[in-house]
């Protein structure tokens, strides 16, 4: 079943944190950046409007990266769809990094190889899938969450539902809605 | 978010081969509960304490990135004497702890026979272990100058709310308010209280409205449901006119203010008699009226609502009655320590880890420096004074100071000054992890463990009384050693041995934790103890003076300040020749001036720059990403430019200005961005001792 990130920018406050425990956690070396948060600001002053993003691979279902390499370094794992790069077969050729349209795969400098989110599946440091990635973990706010696409789906109709019968659901962005405004502010009380 | 599986940290501990340590992070002051995985020594891993209701197992970047304190090879490794005159850069030549002892002694016992135990200050940030130092300076030795960094922090807001409320620092109960007002707080975007930020963003999005008055679109600003960019400097004129909108349209809660407030009468006069009004508060503010009276209806009628300030509105000479005025709007409002209000919270009954006999502390002749410079509300040191105490011995001598963990001569403002100022001094001790800059000042220079490698015991940060303990996960960094050995080995050499008779940090972890129901060694398996959430201080009693929230102060007027706050115009205004006003912010990924020799956090940002509205830089013939110089009547600074939509024209923001520039500390550091201290003068605020790091004036140029 594919596995995926979940991500509500509503909650990201760009503090880096994620990239930080992704790097502690598999022991990446600095350069590289497996997952990067960034800022996009709109408007002009005083209407000005910012949203962050955590970005990292995306574990694309027909993966360009994979596709563009001429080796085969990169496969998709049949039973969780997670991208995977084997270093050995790698040969630094960058065609992935020109395919990707999301700059996830990451060259590294001195060994000339390719390396990128691996959704916390480094040999030797490998987090089975039912406990949190890194970058989830230590997230202060709670913004990212992984898990299989279903489940993350679910959690999404879920809210989506919550959101029927309030204010509307047409201003938000397809996949991040607003969690938590359950029946109005009200409906609490 | 909900607390993590409880065996998450086995089966984390498990895939690392490590073994867990229940920590917490001393990278900011708000020290996060954290879990230390150790294998072999070294440190592979560390989390949030997953069951602490601080941060429940999350953390920031900079606490995240902070096991490289562990390995980093700049780190100091033996005791380090100077070796040249004073007034150019230390040399300096590894001795050993005895004789740096000796050494500390003797220079102790000849200034306390000359000029009195009151000539040695200590100077620190809130690092729990200065505790040690403390009992050993303060109590024992006699000197009244036990002081911290608070100047050079929130210590306008903080004198506010000691004389409001009698609480030295109220948290915010976000979770349960519906309408927050933040005034020149970034605290999304400085991410300290982890537990606030969640609780903000939560509460958020179950409908709360946050307003946030800043200059600059700050992280929070950004999260907002409405930004005011403000003048610079001028809130305290915002805030007065909102109060006087919510007494003249009767919205203020009457009885609340009859029973638990001192001097709400007088006040409504004060505002009526100075005419504060919204359209008067426009034309200084830059806010439109009619949004300042919608702003005031909407903060009195939806309950429960906040009023809270930070650093950002102090930093000026007028900055003390901003944060008064901030919180009267809580107070005239009935909005204080209940569910959803600014949270005057209960500490752990935490105990002190050194007894020491009132008949063995030493007196001093003299007063409190604070008191003798004439600042006797002040919470902490006006250290922007201190230089002339050291220099020109007024109102009495300082000939040796003790920092630990602080570094003002990158803090402080007027840099050149600070340097001065350590160049008069006959005993300067660093108690340091690096040699910063302030090291290099120094006489002697004390390598200390780093949290890490040492223990120490302290109150928590969040809204509940809480105990969290940092326990020692590796060993210490060559000869480095942790601060209660320190002030334990100076001890025995002036005689005091026996009050400092601890074998291991138990024993005086015992000491401490003797009325907290808890034992050490729970504590230390757990990590953490937290208490129970309590409201509702204000129907109790407050430790003010009269018992009461004190909107008029009787303290004040007996020092001859104003009674109520009032509006002032700051101290430097922009003019034809310097036409931006400064103003500062911070990173999120980077604490003050102890991360910029991490290379993972330099990484992500590894040099500051100054932001300027895309007016202004057209105007300057600014370029985005260009660098430039920034020029004040006192010195002038080369940095990179970001043009931005995101701040009020007229001003500039220095990011993190006083934490990069380094030319010491170490490899990574060194060299990085620009320090800007050293643009601004000296200037105090005159009630609280505050340090106006925006009382700056600067013109701008492409370099």
């Amino acid at each position: 079943m594919q596995h995926g990130f979940y991500f509500d920018h509503q909650l990201c406050v760009k503090c880096h944190a994620c990239e930080i425990a992704c790097k502690t956690w598999n022991e990446v070396e600095i350069g590289p950046r497996w997952r990067e948060v960034v800022k996009v600001e709109t408007g002009t002053y005083p209407n000005v409007k910012a949203m962050n993003v955590s970005m990292a691979c995306m574990h694309c279902g027909d993966a360009p990266c994979r596709n563009a390499c001429p080796v085969a370094a990169i496969s998709k794992r049949a039973e969780d769809g997670i991208v995977l790069v084997d270093e050995n077969k790698c040969i630094g050729c960058g065609f992935c990094t020109w395919a990707c349209p999301f700059n996830a795969p990451q060259l590294t400098a001195l060994a000339g190889k390719m390396q990128k989110c691996n959704f916390c599946q480094t040999p030797g440091k490998t987090r089975p899938l039912d406990m949190p990635r890194a970058c989830e973990e230590v997230c202060p706010t709670g913004a990212i969450k992984s898990g299989s696409l279903v489940e993350l789906a679910k959690l999404n109709r879920e809210k989506v539902a919550a959101k029927l019968g309030t204010t509307g659901i047409q201003g938000y962005p397809s996949l991040m809605v607003d969690a938590h405004q359950r029946f109005g502010p009200d409906a609490a009380e | 978010m909900t607390i993590q599986e409880a065996n998450l940290a086995d089966r984390l501990a498990q895939i690392k081969g490590a073994k867990v340590i229940k920590s917490f992070c001393y990278t900011c002051p708000w020290q996060c509960p954290t879990e230390v995985y150790v294998r072999d020594g070294k440190v592979v891993y560390h989390k949030g304490n997953a069951q602490s209701p601080n941060n429940i197992g999350s953390r920031c970047a900079k606490g995240m990135a902070s096991w490289y304190i562990t390995q980093d090879p700049d780190r100091l490794k033996y005791p380090m004497l100077r070796t040249n005159a004073k007034g150019e850069p230390g040399q300096f030549k590894r001795i050993s702890w005895d004789e740096a002892f000796s050494f500390i002694a003797g220079k102790l016992t000849h200034i306390a026979n000359t000029f009195g135990p009151e000539a040695v200050a200590l100077t620190c940030h809130h690092d729990p272990n200065t505790q040690f130092y403390r009992h050993l300076l303060g109590d024992l030795y006699g000197s009244p100058n036990m002081y911290a960094h608070t100047s050079g922090c929130e210590q306008d807001r903080r004198a506010a709310c000691l004389t409001l409320f009698g609480h030295v620092f109220p948290m915010h109960d976000f979770a349960n308010s519906r309408y927050v007002m933040l005034w020149g707080m970034n605290m999304l975007g400085a991410n300290q209280g982890l537990w606030e930020s969640r609780a903000l963003l939560q509460a958020k999005k179950n409908g709360m409205k946050l307003v946030v008055i800043d200059p600059n679109f700050t992280e929070t600003a950004q999260k907002a449901d409405e930004w005011i960019p403000i003048r610079p400097g001028t809130d305290t004129a915002l805030a007065l006119a909102m109060c006087r909108v919510i007494i003249d349209e009767n919205l203020h809660d009457a009885p609340f203010c009859d029973a638990y407030t001192e001097g709400f009468a007088g006040f409504r006069e004060h505002l009526r008699l100075k005419d504060y009004a919204p359209a008067w508060a426009q034309d200084i503010t830059g806010i439109d009226a009619n949004t300042i009276v919608r702003l005031a209806r909407e903060f009195a009628t939806t309950k429960p609502a906040m009023s809270a300030i930070f650093k950002g509105s102090g930093y000026y000479t007028n900055g003390h009655d901003a944060g008064r005025a901030c919180y009267i709007l809580d107070a005239i409002t009935g909005q204080v320590d209940g569910p959803g209000h600014l949270h005057l919270k209960d500490w752990a009954p935490l105990g002190l880890p050194v007894a020491i006999p009132d008949s063995a502390k030493g007196k001093s002749k003299n007063p409190p420096l604070h008191v003798a410079m004439g600042y006797p509300l002040a919470p902490d040191l006006p250290n922007s004074r201190l230089p002339e105490a050291v220099i020109d011995g007024k109102p009495y001598p300082v000939k040796g100071l003790w920092v630990h963990s602080t570094n003002p001569v990158m803090s402080d403002p007027n840099r050149d000054r600070v340097k001065e100022m350590f160049r008069h001094l006959e005993l300067a001790v660093a108690c340091e992890l690096f040699m910063s800059e302030t090291a290099l000042e120094c006489d002697i220079v004390l390598p200390e463990t780093s949290f890490y490698e040492h223990a120490e015991i302290r109150q928590g940060m969040w809204l509940g009384p809480e105990v969290i303990l940092c326990q020692p996960a590796v060993a210490p960094v060559g000869e480095s050693k942790p601060s209660y050995e320190i002030a334990q080995g100076i001890a025995r050499k002036m005689g005091w041995g026996d009050y400092f008779s601890y074998q291991k940090w138990e024993d005086w972890g015992e000491l401490m934790m003797k009325d907290v129901p808890m034992s050490l060694d729970t504590l230390k398996e757990k990590g953490f103890w937290a208490g129970d959430i309590n409201y509702g201080r204000v129907a109790k009693g407050l430790p003010t003076p009269s018992g009461k929230i004190e909107i008029c102060s009787s303290e004040y007027a007996k020092h001859g300040y104003n009674s109520y706050p009032e509006w002032r115009e700051r101290s430097v205004l922009p003019d034809q020749d310097y036409p931006l006003q400064v103003t500062h912010s911070k990173l999120s990924m980077h604490c003050n001036i102890v991360t910029q020799n991490n290379p993972y956090l330099m990484e992500i940002v590894g040099e500051n720059w100054v932001e300027i509205n895309s007016r202004d830089a057209a105007r300057y013939g600014v370029q985005d990403g260009q660098p430039v110089w920034i020029e004040s009547p006192k010195d002038k600074i080369k940095i990179k430019a970001k043009v931005t939509e995101g701040l009020v024209p007229g001003c500039i923001s220095i990011r993190h200005g006083h934490g990069f520039g380094h030319w010491a500390m170490g490899s990574v550091a060194k060299g990085k961005g620009a320090h800007s201290n050293n643009l601004m003068d000296t200037h105090t605020n005159p009630v609280t001792g505050a340090n106006c790091y925006n009382e700056c004036k600067v013109r701008i140029r492409p370099a």
